[in-house]
């Protein structure tokens, strides 16, 4: 809850980590989602993943604790890209960057990855490698599931692990030649980021009324023919916003994600979502 | 059928775990059917059930929060249904999907439950207890393996069809009200980040985000750019005043 930028205790630069410590991160980044929830997504999970690397850069238990603190905060992205995000985070973290720049950087990447690993992954490469093991499996082949597990992991682990030393690598390059004017580059950051966040809630928030008003021969939808015609991803803004609020009115997110559920069950049992 | 069924129930646990964490898609029906089809003793049948619902379930992929129907549960009592039943595979398919709808509204549930755990992380954030942080993670994997081991036993021990009555005897409006919570939920992690990162003068960026998404439909990646544009232009344009840090970062909206 600080307004002015976190001062650290200690510093000095923390020694590069070493290749062997980035394939220890990557392996614990396939527990990213272990501790999912509505109310962080895989924060805790990212945290997990990144938590030895953090040790070893922050000897300061002020540091860590506060390191800690911000990884907390609600994450979410590809699971497989994840490691592109986490080598360039530990570079920064590894450089004393400015915590508000490390958090900007952080919520810029995770949406684009997010969208470019399930048009990947999801949309791709599962599709095309477990066709072709079905396609075995249903005329009684059992080399299918193992044809189609190897084609789909040699990708997956040489993403997940290839990533990690190059968003590293990446991260380390252009943080030196951004040294100057860190303010800056928090500022360029958040203005990233929350042109991301405005995005993300017109795509990823899903709520829309389903209900139509008929008389006679006029049938007026609620959705199509007022909601969008107002404002198209209205619904979606109109309830983070209110959430957002109720937020700053101190409500906690648990109570919030309670009301989202009466009101997915409200508007289920009404007939009108 | 005692120890067939626990033995599913392992492997349900198992792959429960995988869909989430691990992510090498053993998960997936094709594998399942495989394994199902060894344990009950019947691996050609287990294959061609296992396929058919691959190809079902292949349009089916959790994108960007949104879930579809449990992949886990329904490969597995689909294949078994399958096999002990000596059904054929679209019959089968009829059976897992109920299931696996159910299970995804449980699975909403269980995300619901476990963000007070969240708090509880906060404090060991604070203290820099990592021990903490890890076992909060280890509980979400023991949790998921259980909830699929019991939700698999069950129903192929005491029976597909009985228990496929059962679950449809739960009525529609709350498995579907659960689903459309689910797409909202993103909502408060949004709201969270927003609560987190915005002051007033990043507000115009914000809602340029939004207007290029809601009106223009562009994807994530092209908005990314667009705000990484505009940053630079201001990264410039601030660079080459050389003055002190922009004043404005000093104001802090709500936090």
């Amino acid at each position: 809850m600080e307004s002015n930028g976190y001062k650290y205790e200690d510093t000095t630069e923390a020694t590069e980590l070493n290749s062997k410590q980035l394939r220890h991160l990557a392996w614990r980044s396939l527990l990213l989602q272990a501790s999912f929830n509505y109310e962080r997504m895989q924060a805790a999970g990212w945290l997990y993943s990144i938590l030895p690397g953090l040790r070893h850069i922050h000897k300061d238990k002020k540091d860590l604790s506060k390191s800690m603190k911000d990884h907390m905060e609600f994450f979410n992205t590809h699971p497989f890209l994840v490691t592109f995000i986490m080598g360039i985070i530990l570079a920064m973290e590894q450089k004393k960057e400015d915590r508000e720049a490390i958090r900007g950087i952080k919520v810029a990447t995770m949406g684009p990855l997010g969208g470019i690993g399930d048009a990947m992954f999801f949309l791709t490469l599962l599709p095309i490698t477990a066709s072709i093991g079905a396609s075995l499996a249903v005329e009684g082949n059992v080399l299918g599931p193992f044809v189609f597990l190897i084609m789909f992991n040699v990708i997956h682990f040489g993403v997940r692990f290839g990533l990690m030393g190059y968003g590293y690598r990446t991260g380390v390059k252009a943080i030196a030649k951004l040294k100057e004017g860190t303010k800056h580059v928090s500022r360029a950051a958040s203005i990233v980021g929350l042109t991301v966040v405005g995005g993300l809630i017109a795509t990823y928030v899903s709520f829309n009324i389903d209900y139509a008003w008929v008389s006679g021969e006029a049938e007026l939808n609620v959705q199509t023919d007022i909601l969008d015609q107002i404002m198209p991803a209205l619904l979606p803004l109109a309830y983070t916003l209110l959430v957002y609020w109720l937020l700053k009115k101190g409500r906690s997110p648990i109570a919030l994600i309670g009301l989202t559920v009466v009101v997915g069950l409200l508007g289920s049992f009404l007939g009108v979502m | 059928m005692f120890v067939e069924a626990i033995l599913i129930a392992l492997w349900a646990g198992i792959i429960g775990i995988d869909l989430y964490n691990g992510l090498t898609h053993i998960h997936r029906p094709l594998v399942t059917g495989l394994v199902v089809g060894l344990i009950l003793g019947d691996v050609t049948t287990g294959l061609i059930v296992g396929g058919t619902l691959e190809l079902i379930w292949m349009g089916m992929v959790p994108l960007a929060g949104a879930q579809p129907p449990n992949v886990v549960i329904g490969g597995v009592i689909g294949t078994a249904f399958g096999i002990i039943a000596g059904q054929d595979p679209n019959v089968a398919v009829g059976v897992a999907i109920p299931f696996a709808v159910a299970v995804q509204g449980l699975i909403t549930l269980f995300f619901t439950i476990f963000a007070p755990v969240m708090h509880k992380a906060d404090k060991f954030a604070l203290d820099a207890n990592y021990k903490g942080i890890e076992r909060i993670n280890y509980l979400g994997l023991v949790i998921l393996f259980f909830f699929n081991a019991i939700i698999a036993f069950l129903p192929i021990y005491f029976g597909a069809q009985s228990a496929a009555n059962l679950v449809e005897s739960v009525p529609e409006w709350i498995i579907n009200g659960l689903s459309i919570a689910g797409g909202i939920m993103p909502a408060i992690g949004f709201a969270m980040l927003l609560r987190i990162m915005m002051k007033v003068e990043y507000v115009m960026f914000f809602i340029v985000g939004f207007v290029l998404a809601a009106y223009l439909e562009m994807p994530i990646l092209a908005i990314a750019l667009i705000g990484l544009a505009i940053a630079l232009y201001d990264f410039n344009q601030n660079k080459n005043k050389q003055g002190p840090a922009p004043r404005e970062e000093e104001i802090t909206d709500g936090i």
